[in-house]
């Protein structure tokens, strides 16, 4: 099939970037959305030209690398799916697909469709792990942990951090991304020493940042490659509440 | 964390927007109440002796002012709240996802909510200040009771305009959609979101305060419009 | 002769000796010594979050933006730890026979044994983090069992185990950072080690945003760059999985173990076109219950299910009908190498074979009707629950299958093929990980390991963090103890800015060549030389051809290859060349070593070297030894052996008939 592309070129940081036009001729429709572009980027530089920055690595959906806004829908137009899981099946001859890059003030374009998401570690490093130095743990089966919240946790824990809930929310919002990895470690027992502190320093870390605040549109949940539910930010509301209640300091 | 921290969170914020969202939820119910007394045609007697009761009762004064506070931090912070989210993506995209992927009215309920707050502010102008501090004729219903206030007759004449009527109606249009979205989003603001009972909350939202309280309220300028 | 400084004593004993002589930094010196880890996936994030609890001061460089990136995350079977949970006679003993056997003696003896010893840590370790296992209803964790062994020791969560514990490793990891331990260098590409006096002392790295060269010093450099099967250009790595970091070692004089030692996968998604870009895998877990299959009669065209059962063959179960589908990954992978070419593929290609689960519908199904007292259920009913059943098991697989190729596998059967998987080669270390350079360690997929020429399913991630959080934190000790006189050394120091000088010079001529091919021509072409003469089976004619065309196609890359755009910005085009360059010449040396293995074993099949069956056929008496390769200048290298000695497993030739 043969496609117009309106990919967003953007230099550096500091460039005010623009959109460009590209026709891309005998797409077949077995490949990956990525694969397409790696097609455009081989003719790019036969061409003498500069080939379109964006990021990627391992193709299969999980290593939350790969972050393009495609149409209007982050990820493009496939429910559950990573833009490198996207086929081009699920477009048709002489459409026109417009390529953007995630927008956030706290994501900034570093160049063409690739973005900083630095600040999802910051939040991470805010509170998102369990204290336990190597060494410390008990057997691993000395604390019995009911099938459904392990179920719960390993759902909320598969979250891959691409930052496609903040891509698709109308604020820019860190919600679920926060939420997945808040609920993951308040579902689980090994979590609940430090369950007042995490709450409160990942989301003061992600206001820091200059996400904005969740008006439960629920784009989000429908945008997450992973499927990653609503539940999870309720939860981080009442871990955030019961921590900024009860917790002394 | 400090209570003055606490609430400047982002979530501390929506909290705020939530709890006073959940109080004005609570008065359209009880408003409404009252205000359904304006479709009697008793002369106004259950109407006017409502109003009259609670014009002087201390205690309904004393949450009639907390209302307007309400209201306006509700307006406030909700409004800041959307303008720092609209902060947060500077350079917005070529192409959204527009209803693809959420409803539009969970996406406006800042434009919902400034119908809503214009409304107010007009209907606040034109009845409340009125009973307050304008002289109004006043009724008595019985024989040597005393004098009250006749808001009733006011506002069947306010409604014979149809200029009037208009106004009521998108003003609780945008009501509608407020609450369609809003009175499900503060549960889960508070952390309430649970399978068991998310239908009944969804079901209350959308039927109770999404469509049959606004259209309550609509009907009465409509009905007095078609029925002086 | 090589010295792995194995530690005296019995084989059970070693590690415990070793724990209890080796020598400790104390607490305050620990403060003042700089350790660099390059990469942060399993091994590398868990060593640097390990390092950085013990006082060390940790610089973790990946190339990915975040250390959660890293191809770890993409493992998705499991973790094997001998727990025993399952009181099926499992033990320490076992793991390490199991694995020792599977690597077909070709891994050493007493690193096996550790690994087998810590094994069961790890899995306390990780559930301490919060990594949601998998469990039973009791609350306990559950088990799955995995090819090449007898019991059921794998640990699991879902089909993501990687990504769960690459997460509690990066988040450990970012604990470190919160609490200043650890520095970290997102996007940033390792170029060049720092020798001075003989000993590592530090790196150059390419900041990839902005293009700058950095010098780093550090008592000691960890290596934990990961495999380097992207060789062959398509296979189930990450896209920028490479062999850079290892290969800049390998040229600084760390030698090079086993290089021609890699795992083919039997199966995953085959190539669709010329436009592909990797392969899938699908887990080995879908073996459990699928049949493979091709036609009996060759070129046969009609669609799977108007092929009646008589008219299948089931060549895994012919062939081997006392371990059937489930025979080991080297194995399966040349079987179904042999059928397509011997012309009986299937799809477009002809280079796929079928993997059915119409039988285990079926059988599921009965037995879902028979649970439910349904006694002669109409066979719409037995497909529904059976599919349900699969579905509860595999259905995230099927789906990744179905989004990958457009087909439904509950209803046609999977198309699958063998793709390149996982290298067993690595840099040569000795018992303390530590490579052939003094101060300078390899650690996870990046070392020769402990897997000899195969590795079994559900071990690297054991290995990997076995090595970080188990191994590195005890024997970098014992070095650095006596390193504490060594102040930091200032990065003017001219080791340091003739690595960079030369690390410059690299990238200008790459730069400068202005050619008219792309990168990814190149490596698609070295990848297709790698995999038609030193892939799923190899001979002497072939591999001294792979050898000719390599060179020839690297003086061609130096003339002729384009990157465009400047070195002094974010420029993907010159990462890649840099690593195409270096499989460029690591492709030479895996074809030499494969020259020299004049036996097959493991994932390494010789034609010349094969049993009248075609099993693959080893040779003790002349190849029980690790090929350590010391790099001498352009294509010249000199083999090193470390002699393989078996005290409790002793070699037999495997059989799975
Ligand atoms: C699809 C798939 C499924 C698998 N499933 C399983 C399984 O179920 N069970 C199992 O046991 N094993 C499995 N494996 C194998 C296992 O995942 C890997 O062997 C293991 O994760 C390797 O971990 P590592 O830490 O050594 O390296 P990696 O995870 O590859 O990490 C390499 C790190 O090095 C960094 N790096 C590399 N070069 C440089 C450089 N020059 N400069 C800076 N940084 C650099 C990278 O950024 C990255 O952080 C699977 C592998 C694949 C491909
Ligand atoms: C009778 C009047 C009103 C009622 C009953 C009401 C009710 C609510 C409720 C229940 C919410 C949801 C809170 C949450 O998600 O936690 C809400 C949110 C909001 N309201 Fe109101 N509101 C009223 C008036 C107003 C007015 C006058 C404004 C002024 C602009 C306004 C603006 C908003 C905004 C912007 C939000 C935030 C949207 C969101 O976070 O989803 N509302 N309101
Ligand atoms: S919550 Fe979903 S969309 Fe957001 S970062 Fe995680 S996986 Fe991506
Ligand atoms: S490239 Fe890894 S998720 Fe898409």
């Amino acid at each position: 099939m043969n496609l117009t592309l309106k990919v967003w070129r953007q230099k550096n940081k500091n460039d005010q970037g623009r959109f460009e036009t590209y026709q891309v001729q005998d797409i077949s429709s077995e490949m990956s959305f990525l694969e397409m572009f790696d097609v455009l980027n081989e003719r790019l530089i036969n061409e003498g030209k500069e080939p379109i920055a964006f990021d990627h690595d391992c193709r299969e959906g999980i290593c939350g690398m790969c972050s393009m806004h495609i149409n209007g829908r982050a990820h493009g137009p496939w429910a559950g799916t990573t833009t490198c899981q996207l086929h081009m099946r699920a477009f048709k001859d002489g459409d026109t697909i417009t390529v953007e890059p995630w927008r956030a003030s706290a994501f900034p374009v570093l160049k063409d469709l690739t973005v900083d998401r630095g600040a999802f570690d910051r939040i991470i490093e805010a509170g998102g792990y369990i204290s336990v130095n190597t060494g410390n743990a008990v057997d691993a089966n000395a604390i019995p942990i009911p099938k459904d919240k392990a179920d719960a946790a390993f759902a909320a824990a598969a979250c891959i951090g691409c930052g496609a809930c903040v891509a698709a929310c109308k604020n820019s919002s860190a919600m679920l991304f926060v939420s997945a990895k808040v609920s993951q470690l308040a579902l689980l027992p090994q979590g609940d020493p430090e369950r007042s502190t995490r709450a409160l320093n990942m989301v003061a870390q992600m206001d820091k940042e200059g996400f904005g605040s969740c008006t439960n549109t629920g784009a989000c949940e429908a945008e997450c490659p992973k499927e990653i539910s609503l539940t999870n930010i309720a939860r981080l509301n009442r871990e955030f509440i019961r921590s900024g209640f009860t917790y002394e300091k | 964390m400090k209570w003055s921290q606490f609430f400047n969170t982002s979530i501390g914020k929506k909290l705020l927007v939530g709890a006073t969202g959940f109080f004005l939820c609570s008065f359209v119910l009880v408003h409404l109440a009252g205000n359904i007394q304006l479709l009697y045609k008793d002369g106004g007697k259950a109407f006017n002796t409502y109003a009259a009761f609670m014009g002087h009762n201390s205690l309904i004064q004393f949450i009639a002012w907390g209302l307007k506070i309400v209201i306006v931090l509700h307006a406030l912070i909700a409004l800041q709240l959307t303008f720092s989210n609209r902060r947060a993506r500077p350079v917005k995209y070529a192409i959204s996802a527009g209803n693809q992927t959420s409803s539009w009215y969970s996406r406006q309920m800042a434009v919902m909510g400034s119908i809503l707050l214009v409304f107010i502010v007009i209907h606040l102008a034109d009845f409340w200040a009125k009973f307050h501090y304008a002289e109004l004729p006043t009724i008595s219903y019985e024989a040597n009771g005393e004098p009250i206030k006749d808001l009733y007759s006011i506002v069947w004449q306010v409604f014979e305009n149809p200029v009037w009527v208009i106004i009521y109606v998108i003003g609780m249009i945008g009501l509608s959609f407020h609450l369609i979205h809003g009175f499900k989003s503060a549960f889960q603001t508070f952390g309430l979101n649970h399978v068991k009972y998310n239908g009944l909350i969804s079901f209350v939202g959308v039927w109770l305060f999404g469509i049959l309280i606004p259209i309550g309220f609509a009907i009465i300028p409509v009905y007095i419009l078609f029925n002086h | 002769m090589l010295d792995a400084k194995i530690p005296a004593g019995p084989l059970d004993k070693k590690w415990e000796n070793y724990k209890g002589h080796c020598k400790l930094v104390n607490p305050a010196n620990k403060r003042s010594l700089e350790v660099i880890i390059v990469g942060t996936g399993l091994a590398g994030a868990s060593a640097a979050a390990s390092l950085g609890e013990l006082g060390y001061k940790v610089k973790a460089f990946c190339f990915q933006d975040s250390p959660r990136r890293a191809h770890s995350i993409a493992a998705q079977g499991g973790i094997n730890a001998a727990k025993n949970y399952q009181n099926d006679g499992d033990s320490v003993y076992r793991l390490f026979y199991d694995t020792v056997k599977g690597g077909d003696y070709r891994a050493r003896e007493a690193n096996v044994h550790r690994l087998a010893e810590v094994s069961g840590n790890i899995i306390d370790q990780c559930v301490a983090q919060g990594v949601p296992f998998a469990r039973e209803y009791g609350g306990l964790l559950s088990n799955r069992s995995f090819g090449g062994t007898q019991v059921q020791r794998t640990f699991y969560a879902a089909g993501q185990t990687g990504q769960q514990l690459l997460l509690g490793a990066y988040s450990a990891l970012e604990r470190q950072v919160a609490l200043g331990n650890v520095t970290l260098y997102n996007r940033h590409e390792m170029l060049e080690i720092v020798k001075i006096d003989g000993k590592a002392r530090g790196i150059i790295a390419r900041d990839l945003i902005t293009g700058k060269l950095e010098r780093h010093f550090g008592h000691a450099v960890l290596l934990a760059s990961g495999g380097y099967g992207n060789v062959f250009f398509l296979s189930t790595n990450a896209m920028g999985s490479n062999v850079t970091a290892a290969w800049k070692a390998t040229r600084k004089g760390a030698f090079f173990g086993n290089p021609c030692y890699t795992q083919i996968h039997p199966t995953c998604i085959p190539v669709s076109g010329d436009h592909q870009s990797k392969l899938t895998l699908m887990s080995e877990s879908l073996r459990n219950d699928g049949r493979i299959w091709v036609p009996k009669k060759k070129d046969d065209n009609r669609k799977p299910a108007d092929i009646p059962e008589d008219e299948r063959d089931y060549y895994l179960e012919r062939r081997y009908p006392a371990f059937g589908n489930l025979v080991p990954r080297d194995v399966a992978s040349r079987a179904a190498k042999e059928r397509c070419d011997a012309g009986y593929g299937v799809g477009s290609s002809k280079q796929a074979v079928y993997l059915d689960y119409a039988a285990a519908i079926e059988r599921y199904g009965k037995i879902e009707a028979g649970k439910r007292g349904v006694h002669s259920p109409s066979p719409e009913l037995v497909r529904q629950l059976g599919v349900e059943v699969v579905a509860e098991k595999y259905g995230n697989l099927f789906e990744m299958y179905e989004k990958i190729t457009g087909e439904n596998p509950y209803e046609v059967p999977m198309r699958i093929y063998p793709a390149v998987h996982y290298t067993m080669g690595g840099l040569w270390v000795d018992y303390e990980l530590m490579t052939t350079v003094p101060g300078l360690y390899a650690l996870g997929e990046a070392n020769f390991s402990d897997h000899g020429a195969n590795r079994l399913g559900a071990s690297a991630l054991m290995q990997g963090l076995a090595d970080g959080y188990f191994v590195i934190p005890y024997t970098i000790g014992n070095y650095l103890a006596d390193e504490i006189r060594t102040k930091a050394i200032p990065t003017d120091h001219p080791a340091f800015v003739e690595a960079e000088q030369q690390v410059k010079a690299n990238i200008d001529r790459l730069m400068s060549i202005k050619g008219t091919k792309s990168v990814d021509s190149f490596h698609r072409r070295l990848g297709k030389i790698m995999w038609d003469k030193c892939g799923m089976a190899r001979n002497e004619k072939g591999l001294k051809e792979a050898i000719e065309e390599i060179k020839a196609l690297r003086a061609e890359f130096w003339k002729d290859v384009r990157i465009p755009g400047t070195a002094d910005e974010f420029n993907p085009e010159l990462e890649k060349a840099g690593r195409v360059a270096d499989f460029l010449e690591l492709g030479e040396l895996m074809c030499i070593d494969a020259l020299n293995r004049r036996e097959s074993c493991g994932g390494h099949f010789r034609e010349e070297s094969q049993t009248e069956e075609g099993e693959a056929l080893r040779d003790d008496a002349n190849f029980a030894y690790v090929a350590a390769w010391e790099y001498k200048g352009d294509s010249s290298y000199e083999l090193h052996k470390e002699p393989l000695i078996f005290e409790e497993a002793k070699p037999t030739q495997r059989s799975y008939k």
